[in-house]
């Protein structure tokens, strides 16, 4: 039998973002400070570190101390994020716009792909914008046919742990952490990179008032 | 009992009743479609007061107090009002507590009676008020404003509520419960209504109130936080339509890594299974078990070839004794052909001084005459030398061959 302990550094271990969407147990056994001192010790022999991200609602693990072969390790990882960070952008207005709550996702929140994609077939504009966000090399679909090519792009954010589908009889799914986690790399870029980025949304939505 | 209130009363309840569907549809369509009812039907509403016209050219509508009346009932989230006139009723309490009080100095029994009864209907009116009030915030909250869509919207009724919450609050501070109780005197049931009654309804709904007043502040919180996101993705989005080309900065590389871009790389694979447990054997087996169909064909020549060469090893080992037997055999059947005289088996076998067990040399030649194919079988004629079991009948003992040519 395996400890929860052991449970949740297999987790981490394995790469997962740990937030309650992916395991509640497991998120609330890091919540507590003297398990997660635990986790840390056991992590640390493999110079690993317990990080956590979006205030503390997801966790993950990281390198303590960075040489030449973690830094090609993390190099990669970056290239992921970032090459996926537009298509997941798009992907995100899109849903947000077709399931009309003008709400963005966060950890938790049901997609029902069936509304999505009820919505999408009625409205051509978005139609044409899930044919291109499909095209990016990250969800690599060659489809025509919208329906696959949004079975396509779910399932690829399910392998790329976005999402998760708690029952695999039904077209539901869940948003994980690791979106929230996406929130938080955005909000870097824009600080880091000085996008003003909000500004930027902000005069482009004030701007046809002044038309 | 006053009979007439009674009986107008028990008319409006049925007028009520039997036009139910009209009320309710005015109560979701806001005005009454007048062409669709009878004027008579409409007429007797407007009579009992059920329904009126706000103005003289727009449609009849239903009587704020039954609205409100059916919002309470029936729970509607869209009741929004709420009702934080608690300084009037108040004051209407102090009032009637007086006059409890001066009728009972005078010993007036039954008007003291019904003042009682009357200030009981409004303290128990004024608690019910506040638990109403805080059960619409409460309801409000917990759907997170469902009702309206936008978040912009959100924050507004957000902040509607709070305004609603600090009135509610500010008449809640209208409670001096020193005077109230003052005015209680020592009168018991006074004190029962005035004091006991108004101090927990006042002690909860202040307590849920700064609850609610936390809890919407939160929600505040959340929904800026929304409109914050849904801005950087717009906003990215209009980055990206600007300038195509951009990505940011390869942050692995920088001496400090930022802690967000610290993900380490999976270390963890699937374990192996562990044959030799014993622990696992039952797992293993059923694994097994459950293949459905085994395809050898994919594995490719090389396992084959060990498999069977493994067996082709044992039959030579067998073979390699056979085969002086066999070989025995064979030239004892040569030589009855260069011969060409007829040889006993048991002859050959002392001549040659053969070291194999007899019966097994005999039942060798047998067998190779036998093994013979047809056509050679021809050339040879086989004499079978025996006797007859003593004992059991139909049992032949053979004790030698004789073996010579045609």
């Amino acid at each position: 039998m395996i400890t929860e302990q052991g449970r949740v550094l297999e987790l981490l271990l394995s790469g997962q973002f740990v937030c309650t969407t992916i395991d509640e147990d497991a998120f609330r056994y890091l919540q507590s400070s003297a398990n997660r001192e635990l986790v840390e010790q056991q992590l640390n022999v493999l110079n690993r570190h317990l990080s956590s991200a979006a205030d503390g609602e997801v966790y993950f693990c990281s390198y303590s101390s960075i040489g030449e072969a973690e830094r090609k390790v993390l190099a990669t990882h970056f290239n992921d994020v970032s090459s996926h960070l537009l298509p997941l952008i798009e992907w995100l207005l899109l849903v947000q716009e077709a399931m009309g709550t003008d709400v963005p996702l966060t950890q938790g929140a049901l997609i029902r792909l069936q509304e999505v994609q009820t919505v999408v077939e009625d409205t051509p504009a978005y139609a044409e914008q899930l044919g291109k966000i499909s095209r990016y090399s990250m969800f690599g679909s060659k489809a025509n046919e919208l329906d696959s090519q949004l079975k396509l792009i779910f399932k690829r954010l399910v392998e790329l742990g976005y999402l998760v589908r708690p029952n695999m009889d039904k077209q539901i799914y869940c948003a994980t952490g690791k979106i929230d986690y996406l929130f938080d790399v955005l909000k870097f870029v824009d600080e880091t990179e000085n996008l003003s980025l909000s500004e930027r949304a902000e005069d482009s939505i004030s701007q046809p008032s002044l038309l | 009992m006053n009979i007439n209130l009674n009986k107008s009363g028990l008319s409006l309840l049925n007028a009520l009743s039997n036009h139910s569907e009209l009320i309710m549809q005015t109560y979701f369509s806001g005005s009454v479609n007048e062409a669709e009812h009878s004027p008579n039907i409409i007429q007797n509403l407007i009579d009992l007061k059920v329904l009126w016209r706000p103005e003289s050219d727009v449609e009849l509508r239903l009587r704020p107090s039954l609205r409100t009346l059916l919002e309470e009932s029936l729970q509607d989230e869209s009741n929004r009002q709420i009702d934080a006139n608690i300084g009037n009723l108040l004051t209407t309490l102090t009032t009637q507590a007086e006059h409890y009080k001066e009728a009972l100095a005078q010993q007036k029994y039954h008007e003291s009676q019904a003042y009682l009864s009357d200030l009981t209907e409004h303290v128990y009116t004024l608690t019910e008020t506040l638990s109403t009030n805080v059960r619409l915030l409460w309801s409000r909250i917990s759907n997170e404003f469902g009702y309206v869509s936008s978040v912009d919207a959100k924050i507004r009724e957000n902040e509607l509520a709070q305004t609603q919450v600090t009135d509610m609050l500010n008449q809640l501070s209208m409670f001096h419960f020193d005077i109230l109780s003052q005015l209680a005197g020592s009168h018991r049931e006074l004190r029962h209504l005035l004091v006991i009654t108004l101090q927990s309804a006042f002690a909860t709904s202040t307590q849920e109130l700064s609850l609610v007043q936390s809890k919407l502040l939160e929600l505040l919180g959340r929904f800026r936080e929304f409109k914050g996101r849904t801005r950087l993705l717009k906003g990215f989005m209009l980055h990206m339509e600007q300038k195509p080309d951009f990505t940011p900065v390869n942050y692995s590389s920088l001496s400090q890594v930022p802690n967000l871009f610290n993900h380490a790389a999976c270390i963890i694979k699937g374990a192996a299974p562990d044959v030799y447990n014993v622990e696992h054997e039952f797992e293993l087996t059923s694994l097994v078990d459950n293949l459905r169909s085994i395809n050898r064909l994919w594995q490719g020549k090389k396992n084959r070839v060990v498999a069977t060469a493994l067996i082709l090893e044992q039959e030579t080992s067998i073979e390699l004794n056979e085969d002086l037997l066999k070989d025995e055999v064979e030239r004892y059947f040569c030589q009855v052909i260069d011969s060409g005289k007829n040889t006993r088996a048991l002859d050959y076998f002392n001549q040659h001084n053969l070291d194999f067990d007899q019966e097994v040399w005999i039942y060798q030649v047998l067998g190779a005459f036998q093994g013979l194919p047809d056509s050679e079988r021809d050339f040879f004629d086989i004499d079978l030398a025996g006797i007859e079991d003593e004992i059991y009948t139909g049992n032949f003992i053979i004790q030698d061959i004789e073996l010579g040519l045609r």
